[in-house]
C-alpha cells in the first residue's frame, strides 16, 4: 500500500501521523540538531576543535575512561547479583512469601531517585557515618572514589539485571534441564553445559544495560565520585554549570555518545538475534526437578538475604536520618525537617506533582499512539518514525539535558524556565517505554482479531476502541507508570532544565546534599519513595483490572 | 548394543499433590507394574490420569511419596535421575537449543566421559540408525519436528540406557509422521531390545507399538494386558469405552454352562464365551459388542430390527449410526457393497465370538 492510498484510506491515521512527527521535530530532531550544530559548527564554518578540545584534555580523557571503568565492573557486579536473583527466585522452590520479599528488596531501588543509596551511603560510610564513624569509630575515613560509587551503582542497577534474566530462565524448558540430568549430567554440569549457555543473551543483554545505565548515572558519582574519580557526566554538567562553558559541555556528552550507541547497537543488532528461549511471558509449565541442592539453595538465600538487607538498611537509615536532628551528632527525634520540606519546600513539591501529572497521561497517550501506528498502520515514515521515538531513550541523560538547554534558551523558541520544557523532555525520553510495551502486546495480539471485528462489520475506529484499545490498556498504564515515577526520581536531563519559576524534587534533594542538610535531603527522598509507591499500588490496582491472558509484565517495564 | 537388559518394578507407588480447589490429590494411587527385561510396556490413559507422572518417577524426576521402584534386583527409589542410567525421550524432544545434533546426541556420552573417539564413532552409529546421518552440525531449530524426534531418540538410546522412557514422544508430529514414526520406534526397540516404558493417551499408537499395555484412570491402573486382551475382554466401562469404539447393551444372563453364557439382549439371546467371573445365572449385565461384533444385513436376514440413523463413506468401510428401539448402536461394515442410506430399515445379527460381557450398571 503506497503513502498517498493509504492517506485516502484513513485520514485520522494520516493527521495523528503528522501531529506526532511535528512533535518529534520539534523535541527530539531539533534540539539534537542544535546539539551538533552547538559542537560542531563555529562562525558559520565545521570546526572539531570543541570535540579536539576534550579528545586532548587529560583531565578530561581520564574521566572518559573512569565512566568506561566504572560502567564496565557495575555492568558485571550488577548482572552478577542480578544473575544470583533470578536463579534464586527461579530455581530455589522459594514459599510464596520469600518470593514476594524479594521482588520487594528488588523493586525499591527501581523506584526511588537514582541516588537514595549515595546518600545512605554517605549516612553509613561517610566521615560521621554511622557504620565508619559510630561504629567502628573510624575517623578521617574518605567515601568519596570509585569503591563507593561503584557499589552504590551495583545496588540501584542490578534491579534491571534482575528483571531481564528473570523471564529467560524461567522461560527455559525444564525438560531441557531434566533431560540433562537424565543423562547422567550433575546439578553442577546441567548449570553448566544447558541453563548458563541459554542465558548467555539474557546475560550480555543485561551487561549492556547495566554498562549504559551507569554509563549515563549523574547523580551517584556527583554525590560519591568526590575529585578523584571523575566520569563524564559529571564533568559535562560541571563544565556547564561551573565554567559556564556550553561547547564544552555539549563536546563532554557527545564524548558520551559513542560507547552509549555502541552498547544500544550490540544490543538490538548482536544480543537480540542470539536468544535460544523465546520468553513469552508464561513458564514452560512442567512440573520443575529439584535444580539445587539443599547446601547450595542455602547459600543462595543467604546471598539474597545479605542483598535485600542492605537495601532495606539504606532504606530504613534514610527514614532514621529524615526522623532525627542531625544523624551522626544529635539523634534525637523530631520533625522539624519534614516541616522544613512542606513549609519551605513545599513550592518544590508542587512544582514537581503537577509536572509529572501533566507528563503521565500525555506520556502513556504518546506511548501507545506512536506504538499503535507503528506496528500496526502503514504511512509514509512509518519505520523512522519508531526509531526517531527512541532516540531520547536510548541516549544518555545528560546528552538530552544539555541538547535541550542549548535548544530552547534562545529564540526561534524559547521555552528556558518553562514547565512545558521540562514536561516535554520527561514524555519524549520516558514515553518510549510505553511505545515499547504497546508494540510488545500489540505483537503478541493476532491482526485477525481485528480483522475480525472488521469482518462483523465495524469501522476502524470502532474497532480501535472496542478490541484493540482494551487490549493495550496495559500499555497504556504501564507508560503511565514509568513516566510518573521517572518525573518523580529522574535527575540527569532536567538538572539542565529547572528554573526558579519551576524547579523538581529530585533537584532540591541535590542541593540540600551539596549544602550538607542532610535532613531535609532524607526527607524529601523518603517523601517521593511514598508518593511513587502509593501511585504503583493504584496502577498496579488498575493494571489488574486489565489485565488480559498472555501480556507482558509491568515490572519489565520499570527497568528503562 | 550391549546394556544389560533389566525388568522395572513399580511396587505400590503413590505421589500426592496439593490442588489448588480441592486440596490434597492424588496424581498416582498404588501403582504396580511389572516389566520384564526387554519388554515394551504402555501407560495409556486420558489426560490427569497419571501415567505421565508415573514415568517421572520411574525416570527419578519425581521422588514418589509411597512404594519403591526398582531397576532389577536395585531399589532406585532415591536414586537421582542422574545415576539411573535411563534414557527419556521427551514430547517436546527437549533438545538443547544451544547445541548442534552431533553435541546434543554426544551429551551423555560425555557426561560418562566416553574417550573422543569412541564418542564420536558411537555417534555416528547412533546417527545412522535413525537416519540422520549428514545433520551433525545443524541445530535443533533448523530440524522439521520429525527430525528433532529422531535427534531426540538417538540422544537417548546412545548411551545405552538400562530402560528407555518415553512421554507422548508423537504427539507434536503430524498423522502420517506419526504413524511413520512409531513403527520406526517399534522397530529399535526391537532391535535393541531395551526394556522400555511409553506413555501415551492415543489408544491405536499404544495398540500399535506395544508388548504390554497398562490402562490408568484417576491415579491407577486399572487394566494390564495384551492390545487384544484389553480389546477383547475389557475389565470395566472405562476400558471398554477407552480403548477403540462400543456398544454397551443392556441385558440378563439366561443360562451359564460350561463357562459359556447365555444373554438376553436386545429381546434377541447372545451366547458369550468371555464370561468374567462373578457373574451368576439372572443377573443383570452389560454386553460389550465392537461395531464390527455387529452386522448389518437386509431386514430380513436379521433378528434385530433397526433403522439407518447416519452413515459415513470412509473408504475400505461404512459406519452406521443405527437406532433399535431406544437405543443407538453404532457399527460398521467393511468391504460392504453399496451403501445403505439413512431411515433404511435393517436387520441385525451378533457376532458371538467377539463378545464380552460387563457386570450390569449400577444405577
Amino acid at each position: 500500500m503506497n503513502g498517498s492510498a493509504a492517506l485516502r484510506r484513513d485520514p485520522a491515521v494520516a493527521a495523528t501521523a503528522l501531529v506526532l512527527w511535528l512533535l518529534l521535530a520539534l523535541f527530539v530532531v531539533y534540539p539534537m540538531a542544535m546539539l551538533l550544530a552547538r559542537v560542531f559548527v563555529d562562525k558559520g564554518g565545521v570546526t572539531f576543535a570543541g570535540v579536539f578540545g576534550v579528545l586532548t584534555d587529560r583531565h578530561q580523557i581520564r574521566a572518559f575512561w573512569n565512566s568506561l571503568l566504572l560502567g564496565a565492573l557495575v555492568g558485571l557486579g550488577g548482572t552478577i547479583v542480578g544473575f544470583v536473583f533470578a536463579f534464586t527466585a527461579t530455581r530455589a522452590r522459594l514459599p510464596r512469601g520469600l518470593l514476594t520479599a524479594i521482588d520487594a528488596a528488588v523493586l525499591l531501588p527501581l523506584v526511588s531517585p537514582p541516588f537514595t543509596t549515595a546518600i545512605a551511603m554517605i549516612f553509613s560510610f561517610g566521615p560521621r557515618g554511622l557504620i565508619t564513624y559510630e561504629l567502628l569509630g573510624l575517623k578521617g575515613v574518605t567515601v568519596y572514589g570509585l569503591a563507593s560509587t561503584l557499589s552504590s551503582e551495583i545496588l540501584t542497577y542490578f534491579p534491571i539485571a534482575y528483571l531481564t534474566l528473570r523471564p529467560l530462565l524461567a522461560a527455559i524448558d525444564s525438560n531441557v534441564e531434566g533431560m540433562a540430568l537424565s543423562l547422567g549430567a550433575s546439578r553442577w554440569r546441567v548449570f553448566r553445559t544447558v541453563t548458563l549457555p541459554l542465558c548467555v543473551p539474557g546475560i550480555a543483554n543485561a551487561f549492556l544495560l547495566l554498562f549504559a545505565a551507569s554509563l549515563a548515572d549523574f547523580a551517584t558519582p556527583l554525590i560519591l565520585a568526590g575529585n578523584q574519580f571523575p566520569v563524564l557526566p559529571t564533568q559535562a554538567y560541571l563544565q556547564i554549570t561551573g565554567l559556564f562553558d556550553l561547547r564544552g559541555g555539549a563536546a563532554l556528552s557527545l564524548v558520551l555518545l559513542v560507547p552509549s550507541l555502541a552498547v544500544f547497537l550490540l544490543q538490538r543488532y548482536w544480543v537480540s538475534r542470539r536468544y535460544y528461549v523465546t520468553v513469552t511471558g508464561k513458564g514452560a509449565g512442567q512440573t520443575p526437578f529439584d535444580s539445587v541442592s539443599p547446601g547450595m539453595r542455602a547459600a543462595l538465600l543467604a546471598f539474597c538475604a545479605l542483598v535485600a538487607a542492605s537495601i532495606l538498611y539504606f532504606y530504613a537509615l534514610l527514614l532514621y536520618a529524615s526522623l532525627v536532628a542531625a544523624l551522626g551528632a544529635n539523634h534525637a527525634f523530631t520533625l522539624a525537617h519534614y516541616r522544613v520540606i512542606f513549609t519551605e519546600g513545599l513550592k518544590v513539591i508542587r512544582d514537581t506533582l503537577i509536572i509529572a501529572g501533566l507528563a503521565m497521561p500525555l506520556g502513556g497517550l504518546y506511548g501507545i499512539l506512536v506504538g499503535y501506528l507503528v506496528t500496526r498502520k502503514q504511512f509514509l515514515g512509518r519505520r523512522t518514525m519508531e526509531i526517531v521515538s527512541m532516540v531520547n531513550y536510548a541516549l544518555p541523560g545528560t546528552i538530552v539535558g544539555i541538547a535541550y538547554l542549548i535548544a530552547f534558551n534562545e529564540p526561534p523558541i524559547e521555552l528556558a524556565g518553562t514547565a512545558l520544557v521540562i514536561i516535554a523532555c520527561y514524555v519524549f525520553r520516558y514515553g518510549p517505554t510505553g511505545i515499547r510495551t504497546t508494540v510488545a502486546l500489540l505483537q503478541q495480539i493476532d491482526k485477525s482479531l481485528e480483522e475480525a471485528s472488521q469482518g462483523l462489520g465495524a469501522g476502524s475506529g470502532t474497532t480501535f476502541r472496542r478490541v484493540t484499545l482494551p487490549l493495550i490498556m496495559p500499555a497504556f498504564f504501564a507508560g503511565l507508570g514509568v513516566v510518573f515515577i521517572r518525573s518523580m526520581t529522574a535527575i540527569s536531563a532536567t538538572i539542565f532544565l529547572v528554573s526558579i519559576s519551576w524547579s523538581l524534587i529530585t533537584v532540591k534533594i541535590l542541593e540540600n546534599m551539596t549544602e550538607l542538610s542532610l535532613g531535609p535531603a532524607a526527607a524529601y527522598s523518603v517523601l517521593v519513595v511514598v508518593i511513587v509507591f502509593a501511585v504503583i499500588a493504584l496502577i498496579g490496582r488498575l493494571l489488574r483490572a486489565f489485565r488480559a491472558p498472555g501480556q507482558v509484565q509491568v515490572a519489565s517495564m520499570l527497568g528503562g | 548394543m550391549d546394556g544389560e537388559t533389566i525388568g522395572v518394578h513399580v511396587d505400590g507407588v503413590s505421589k500426592r499433590f496439593a490442588h489448588r480447589v480441592k486440596g490434597e490429590v492424588y496424581a498416582a494411587r498404588d501403582v504396580r507394574l511389572d516389566v520384564k527385561p526387554g519388554e515394551f510396556l504402555t501407560l495409556l490413559g486420558p489426560s490427569g490420569c497419571g501415567k505421565t507422572t508415573t514415568l517421572r518417577m520411574i525416570a527419578g524426576f519425581e521422588v514418589p511419596d509411597e512404594g519403591r521402584i526398582r531397576f532389577g534386583g536395585q531399589d532406585v527409589t532415591a536414586m537421582p535421575a542422574n545415576r539411573r542410567g535411563i534414557g527419556f525421550v521427551f514430547q517436546n524432544y527437549a533438545l538443547f537449543p544451544h547445541l548442534p545434533v552431533a553435541d546434543n546426541v554426544a551429551y551423555g556420552l560425555e557426561v560418562r566421559r566416553v574417550p573422543a573417539a569412541e564418542a564420536a564413532q558411537r555417534v555416528a552409529e547412533v546417527l545412522r540408525l535413525v537416519g540422520l546421518t549428514g545433520y551433525e552440525h545443524q541445530f535443533p531449530s533448523q530440524l522439521s519436528g520429525g527430525e528433532q524426534q529422531r535427534v531426540a531418540l538417538a540422544r537417548a538410546i546412545v548411551i545405552r540406557p538400562r530402560v528407555l522412557l518415553f512421554d507422548e514422544p508423537l504427539s507434536n508430529l503430524d498423522a502420517k509422521l506419526r504413524v511413520q514414526m512409531r513403527t520406526e520406534i517399534r522397530d529399535l526397540q526391537r532391535r535393541l531390545a531395551i526394556t522400555t516404558i511409553y506413555v501415551t493417551h492415543d489408544q491405536e499408537e499404544a495398540m500399535a507399538v506395544s508388548d504390554r499395555i497398562a490402562v490408568m484412570s484417576q491415579g491407577r491402573v486399572v487394566q494390564e494386558g495384551t492390545a487384544q486382551d484389553l480389546y477383547r475382554r475389557p475389565a470395566n466401562e472405562f476400558v471398554a469405552t477407552f480403548v477403540g469404539r462400543v456398544n454397551l447393551l443392556p441385558g440378563r444372563v439366561v443360562a451359564l454352562n460350561g463357562g459359556v453364557a447365555s444373554v438376553e439382549v436386545l429381546g434377541t439371546t447372545v451366547r458369550v464365551r468371555e464370561v468374567p467371573t462373578g457373574i451368576a445365572n439372572g443377573d443383570a449385565v452389560r454386553v460389550v459388542a465392537r461395531p464390527e461384533a455387529i452386522e448389518v444385513v437386509p431386514a430380513a436376514d436379521g433378528a434385530i430390527a433397526a433403522t439407518v440413523v447416519a452413515h459415513a463413506f470412509l473408504g475400505e468401510k461404512i459406519d452406521y449410526d443405527l437406532r433399535v428401539g431406544e437405543s443407538r448402536i453404532s457399527a460398521v461394515r467393511y468391504n460392504a457393497g453399496d451403501v445403505m442410506p439413512d431411515g433404511t430399515g435393517v436387520g441385525l445379527r451378533f457376532a458371538e465370538d467377539a463378545l464380552a460381557l460387563l457386570p450390569g450398571a449400577k444405577s
